[in-house]
């Protein structure tokens, strides 16, 4: 019989996956993935890509806020990097997809990297300022460099293509989308399992100490910040495909707020949280948004009343999360599945 | 007993799904994603009315052959992303032919896919020069004239004024540093150059820019006659009207559409007086327009509390009735009522009158998607009144 997990190697407390159940699990949730496309409609197919190119972007910036302590108000602007330099090379370039996609995320590296030079100067508060500084002063390029990003009215692209397949609707999307979703994950979990995850842990946690243990603050932060950059560079890349069309509105600097929130409500340092948190933002406003709709349509003089509501029930559920939780969605999850882990033989 | 139940309730489901299809075929659906909420809220939820408004009265004179229109809609809270999920989920389940939406930005972004893959008729409420692109998107439509055929409309009825010691009219452009403000400019240069018209300062500011000290130093400096206002909504209007009273400048203010409404007029209070503009509708108060009665009557009898209705609600009643009028042409030639057939509509659309609402108005211009028609108003009394007839462009 089941009734706890012992570790007695090395390696076994350092396993992604620390049992067959949790292994099983898994399986089930790729087995759903797998069968999701070919059940749903275009709204809920559109809803998962959307979801999914967040989470890529709400993992990088969890990489660097939640697990490096570099708050960053400028993550918008370098997923708008990635977003242009795809938007660029393709409509310019004819340069196919999938060399488009690492380039994306290198040139958003490297804005991530001089941006990130401040940071060792700044702490808190004067670093978020910083970032702030660069997302304005990105999103200022973005509308007034108009004979490289087609100004104000953007870039239009054709549709990506992979190994002669055009991704032009929700459906083909879905699968690269899930595919670099299930990459980035991957590649995130594991980094913190190597000497540079925890360098940012032991940065996170107190710099000064991290620095006396011989962690290179200037190479490890550069390293966050470049690692943040070039997954908000993906993510950028793939909502300029998924849209086909690229303008400086995509970039605001709400949605660096917004991927603040998300890790925040999800859960500051957790992988998992990222994903909860993108699907929080993304699900929840729609589904508050479907109920409110049932109910105009019941009483429709009170339109004016109901659609307001929207915007205050959310921002009640964010509040009331954090106030109940925290930690995130991410510990909520986590207390759930303590409850089940030696269900139902609980002691 | 029990197995009679059963089939007593497969009986009436199977009726109430029979009954349910043969309805769904007498109705003609028009999905919107409006922004009701957010930003444009001011603006969005009377779009959402006015267009509601426009089918029912279409339906109360009967509808298209005898088929109803059923309006669906969504609030999309002016963000793109929303507004795109709702334009998929409306889509996705209810397949209409028709649909409106919001902002440029969702027209552009859902363009590749309405030209491969939708094919439904789009309008919304953008006016943007890049949507109404016939050849470019075949399937979206502007409710009126561009910002660029507003800005032409203005400068050709400038360009009929008589002339301060015979030199050139001198125009100045003032506009917000945005997709909005940006979009007629170049246009109107080169249209100004054509007519003869100087244009000797532009200006260029953030939206609800407070301060524009420098901007009214610059208009000071190059005395216009005329200076055009495009991009704004209120802010900065009222601060540079009546900054450029204090400092004695003899200009006379025009705005395009977002900056003609009853909103700015009363901002501005007494100093709106002599504020001119253009738009493509006819005003609430104008009684004598056979079609603002017509909104008057529905109107008392539906909304019986409502005493004024914003030009954005003549907007969207206007889009409803090109919506109306699409489906009657198609139902005329005996088409059915596709987003295909309605497109192929659109271009034969020829001196249809609008009951005084929008002029007489034809979207049989080559390249555009627009009416290509507005008219001046000028505000006296904190009410527009008209000063031209309708202007149109191609003429």
């Amino acid at each position: 019989m089941y009734i706890g997990d012992f570790k007695e190697t090395y390696a076994s407390d350092q396993a992604v996956f620390v049992n067959t159940t949790s292994r099983f699990w898994l399986g089930v949730l790729f087995v759903l993935l797998a069968v999701f496309p070919f059940v749903v409609g275009d709204y809920l197919l559109f809803m998962a890509n959307l979801i999914g190119i967040t989470i890529i972007g709400a993992v990088g910036l969890n990489i660097l806020t939640g697990c490096a302590g570099q708050i960053s108000l400028g993550h918008a602007a370098f997923i708008g990097v990635g977003g242009y330099t795809a938007a660029i090379l393709s409509s310019r370039f004819n340069m196919p997809f999938l060399l488009c996609l690492p380039l994306s995320g290198c040139m958003s590296a490297a804005f991530g990297i001089i941006v990130g030079g401040p940071s060792l100067r700044l702490k808190g508060m004067y670093l978020c300022i910083a970032t702030l500084s660069a997302q304005l002063i990105l999103e200022f390029v973005f509308v007034h460099w108009e004979s490289m990003t087609g100004g104000i009215r953007g870039i239009n692209i054709s549709p990506p293509q992979i190994f002669g397949v055009v991704l032009d609707n929700d459906f083909k999307f879905y699968f690269l989308t899930v595919t670099l979703v299930i990459i980035c994950v991957t590649a995130a979990r594991n980094l913190f399992r190597t000497r540079v995850g925890r360098a940012f842990i032991a940065i996170r946690d107190r710099d000064i100490s991290a620095e006396l243990m011989g962690i290179s603050l200037l190479r490890y932060k550069t390293y966050a910040f470049a690692v943040s950059s070039f997954m908000a560079g993906l993510s950028g890349c793939l909502w300029v495909n998924f849209l086909k069309t690229v303008t400086p509105e995509h970039f605001p600097l709400l949605e660096s707020v917004r991927y603040l929130a998300m890790i925040i409500v999800g859960g500051m340092g957790s992988i998992l949280g990222s994903i909860f948190g993108a699907v929080f933002m993304t699900v929840v406003p729609e589904g508050i948004k479907s109920i409110l709709g049932l109910l105009v349509s019941v009483f429709p003089n009170a339109m004016s009343f109901l659609f307001p509501l929207q915007q205050v029930i959310f921002g009640l559920l964010i509040v009331i999360f954090l106030v109940f939780e925290p930690h995130g969605l991410a510990e909520i999850w986590r207390r759930i599945k303590n409850y089940f882990h030696l269900w139902p033989f609980d002691h | 007993m029990k197995k009679n139940i059963m089939l007593t309730l497969a009986l009436v489901l199977s009726l109430l799904v029979s009954v349910g299809i043969s309805f769904a075929g007498e109705t003609i659906k028009v999905g919107a994603g409006q922004p009701i909420t957010g930003r444009f809220a001011f603006a969005g939820k009377h779009i959402n009315q006015g267009l509601m408004d426009s089918l029912n009265y279409a339906n109360e004179q009967g509808g298209v052959g005898g088929m109803q229109f059923q309006y669906i809609y969504e609030d999309t809270g002016y963000d793109l992303q929303r507004a795109i999920a709702s334009f998929k989920k409306i889509m996705a389940q209810e397949n209409p032919p028709m649909m409106y939406g919001e902002s440029t930005g969702v027209g552009k972004a859902m363009a590749p896919e309405i030209n491969s893959r939708y094919h439904v008729v789009y309008g919304s409420t953008s006016f943007s020069e890049e949507l109404s692109d016939r050849e470019k998107n075949p399937y979206t439509f502007v409710s009126g004239p561009t910002y660029s055929q507003q800005f032409g409309v203005l400068l050709k009825y400038i360009a009929q004024q008589p002339k301060k010691n015979n030199a050139p009219h001198k125009v100045a452009f003032f506009y917000s540093d945005t997709e909005f403000g940006r979009d007629p400019i170049p246009y109107a240069r080169e249209l100004a150059k054509k007519l003869g018209i100087e244009v000797v300062a532009e200006e260029v500011t953030k939206v609800g820019a407070v301060d524009i000290t420098s901007q009214l130093l610059d208009l000071k400096r190059n005395k216009p006659d005329y200076c055009i206002f495009q991009g704004y909504v209120v802010p900065p209007i009222p601060e540079v009207i009546r900054g450029a009273k204090d400092f004695g400048l003899d200009i006379t203010f025009m705005g395009t559409f977002w900056a003609m409404s009853k909103m700015l007029l009363d901002k501005l209070g007494p100093d709106a007086e002599g504020y001119m503009g253009v738009s493509p509708y006819a005003y609430w108060y104008m009684d004598d327009v056979p079609m603002i009665q017509a909104m008057k009557a529905f109107s008392k009898k539906h909304h019986p509390d409502v005493d004024y209705r914003p030009n954005s609600y003549m907007q969207g009643w206007f889009t409803g009735m090109i919506y109306v009028k699409l489906a009657q042409m198609c139902h005329d030639q005996g088409l059915p009522i596709t987003g295909e057939n309605l497109k192929n509509m659109l271009p034969k659309i020829k001196d249809w009158d609008t009951g005084g609402l929008n002029g007489v108005v034809s979207f049989t211009n080559t390249n555009t998607n627009a009416t290509a028609t507005g008219k001046v108003y000028k505000a006296q009394n904190g009410k527009f009144v008209a000063v031209s007839d309708w202007i149109r462009l191609d003429e």
